[in-house]
């Protein structure tokens, strides 16, 4: 009594779609040139190669302190620019503060601005004013608006709705209304959100640094370019300590702000 | 009780002033170190100004129907974004199997594979990229397989907590008459994460469009690498309808992920 009546009705609803995306998978391998063939010769030739990497040049390592330190005051001063700029576009962007033609204005102008990956408004602000740390900045800034803009506005539209009617039944204006009612509910977003983005930035401005923002991400690119795998070895090596030290950080800190915020 | 409690300034403002300072000198020494002067943005604004006015303006979108390659180009990043969310997504969810306290019993290999995924998560994808352009050739190709060593690292970790995250109950009740371990996974724990990985894999493909474009800049090939070949020959009309084109394309990649991600997970549950 083996299950001899196979119906086709039983399995359609988990068959057709596995047959769609199959079918799907095989015209996307084919765009992308991906076969076996070349995935394990690559893989051959990758492993080969790392042993190239081996070992780094510890001489490296003092010149790229000044990179490196670059790279993290770009996202620095590109989360903290970022961070301000996006408060005052959360602040126009919820609807419980702003009219609606102001709200869904800024809205859109933060939606278009996250569909621009930041390595794009890179390559157009290095064409417009030059290479170096400014642009890498100034793109991370505008970066944080997107996404940073659009997680505060979510969340002023949710605070308690009580405190900013008492301030506006006391006589208080839109000013005092977000000083004193809209603010001090979001500050424990701000922060953690801040620093979550503070990490993102971070692997960013190492992308960035390549593009043309200069920094570490630059050291590694160059130092594949003139072959000298050695030196990009060491440049792969304080990227990891860099990451890994950040993210550990902002864990931290976030982990911290989120334990006094629930004594409260 | 005098007056002077209310006069002197207040402990909590006193720690937010030396916070607020703190940051103020660490962002001036910064800007001093790297030359960096917040006016000169604006000052010489005219150059960016004029860049777009002049430059960009109006996008030459023939670039879109005299040269087949562009379409090609979009085709190529979407199909590198999916096919890393696919098999990064697959290989992300075998390795949490392998790396969740509740799956897997030996305490050596979990070890292992949360090591794994840590390494893979600080990992720069400069590097992965590079490091496959020169094992398989500046394509396409590379940038997929970089796409899905990112995509491992960013969504092993999440998998293997929402493993953790099980409710245990179902699983404990099928175990008391008599299944196996592996029914328990098969019957209690996949059909619970089933919605959030499959709303997950979704999301993965959002977030693998852009990272596709960015790492097409550096011989990933598609709609990216497009981008950097027209800014490099200064043909800057072609840039904005290839930027048009990536907001786009961004945009209605988001729209759609959203759009599926609420219908699996439900109506409230899409933060």
């Amino acid at each position: 009594m083996k299950p001899r009546e196979f119906s086709f009705k039983r399995y359609r609803k988990f068959i057709i779609p596995l047959i769609v995306l199959l079918a799907v998978t095989e015209g996307a391998a084919i765009v992308c040139g991906a076969t076996f063939d070349s995935l394990f010769g690559g893989l051959g030739r990758g492993i080969l190669f790392l042993g190239n990497l081996y070992p780094p040049d510890w001489k490296a390592f003092s010149e790229m302190a000044d990179p490196a330190l670059k790279t993290i005051i770009i996202a620095f001063l590109g989360t903290v620019f970022g961070s301000v700029m996006s408060i005052f576009f959360a602040l126009m962007a919820a609807s419980n503060l702003a009219n609606p033609w102001v709200r869904n204005l800024t809205r859109f102008l933060i939606a278009f601005e996250r569909a621009i990956p930041e390595s794009v408004i890179l390559i157009l602000l290095v064409a417009a004013s030059g290479l170096g740390a400014m642009s890498g900045v100034v793109a991370l800034s505008l970066g944080c608006i997107g996404m940073l803009g659009k997680l505060l506005a979510d969340i002023i539209e949710g605070i308690d709705p009580l405190m900013i009617e008492s301030i506006e039944s006391v006589g208080g204006n839109k000013a005092q209304v977000i000083v004193f009612g809209v603010v001090p509910q979001i500050i424990p977003n701000i922060i953690s959100y801040t620093l979550f983005r503070f990490d993102i930035n971070i692997r960013l401005s190492v992308l960035l640094g390549a593009v043309g923002a200069g920094g570490i991400g630059y050291e590694l690119d160059y130092s594949f370019g003139m072959l000298d795998y050695h030196r990009a070895f060491t440049a792969i090596i304080i990227i990891i300590a860099i990451v890994f030290g950040t993210e550990r950080l902002s864990y931290y800190l976030r982990k911290k702000i989120k334990m006094e915020g629930a004594l409260k | 009780m005098s007056g002077l409690d209310y006069t002197l300034p207040s402990k909590k403002y006193k720690q937010r002033m030396t916070v607020f300072m703190v940051i103020a000198i660490a962002v001036a020494l910064a800007c001093i170190y790297t030359d960096f002067n917040p006016v000169v943005f604006f000052s010489e604004f005219h150059y960016v100004r004029d860049l777009f006015v002049h430059d960009m303006m109006p996008p030459n979108y023939r670039v879109l129907t005299d040269d087949p390659s562009t379409g090609m180009a979009i085709l190529q990043t979407l199909s590198m974004a999916f096919l890393a969310s696919l098999y990064g997504g697959v290989i992300a969810v075998i390795v949490a199997f392998l790396a969740a306290s509740n799956t897997m019993p030996y305490e050596a290999v979990r070890d292992f594979f949360r090591f794994l995924l840590s390494f893979l998560r600080v990992i720069p994808a400069l590097a992965v990229i590079l490091i496959f352009v020169i094992a398989v050739g500046p394509s396409t190709f590379a940038g997929m397989l970089t796409l899905v060593i990112v995509t491992i690292g960013n969504f092993g970790k999440l998998f293997t907590e929402m493993l953790e995250n099980v409710d245990n109950p179902p699983g404990e009740a099928i175990f008391s008459v008599g299944a196996s371990r592996m029914q328990v996974i098969r019957y209690s724990i996949i059909p619970q994460i089933l919605p959030t990985l499959m709303a997950n894999l979704i999301f993965a493909f959002d977030v693998n469009i852009r990272t596709a474009i960015s790492l097409g800049i550096f011989g990933g090939g598609g709609i990216g690498f497009k981008l950097q070949l027209a800014k490099s020959v200064l043909h800057y009309r072609d840039v904005t309808a290839i930027v048009t084109l990536i907001i786009v394309l961004v945009t209605g990649v988001e729209k759609i992920s959203n759009y599926l991600r609420r219908k699996i997970l439900g109506e409230d549950k899409l933060k």
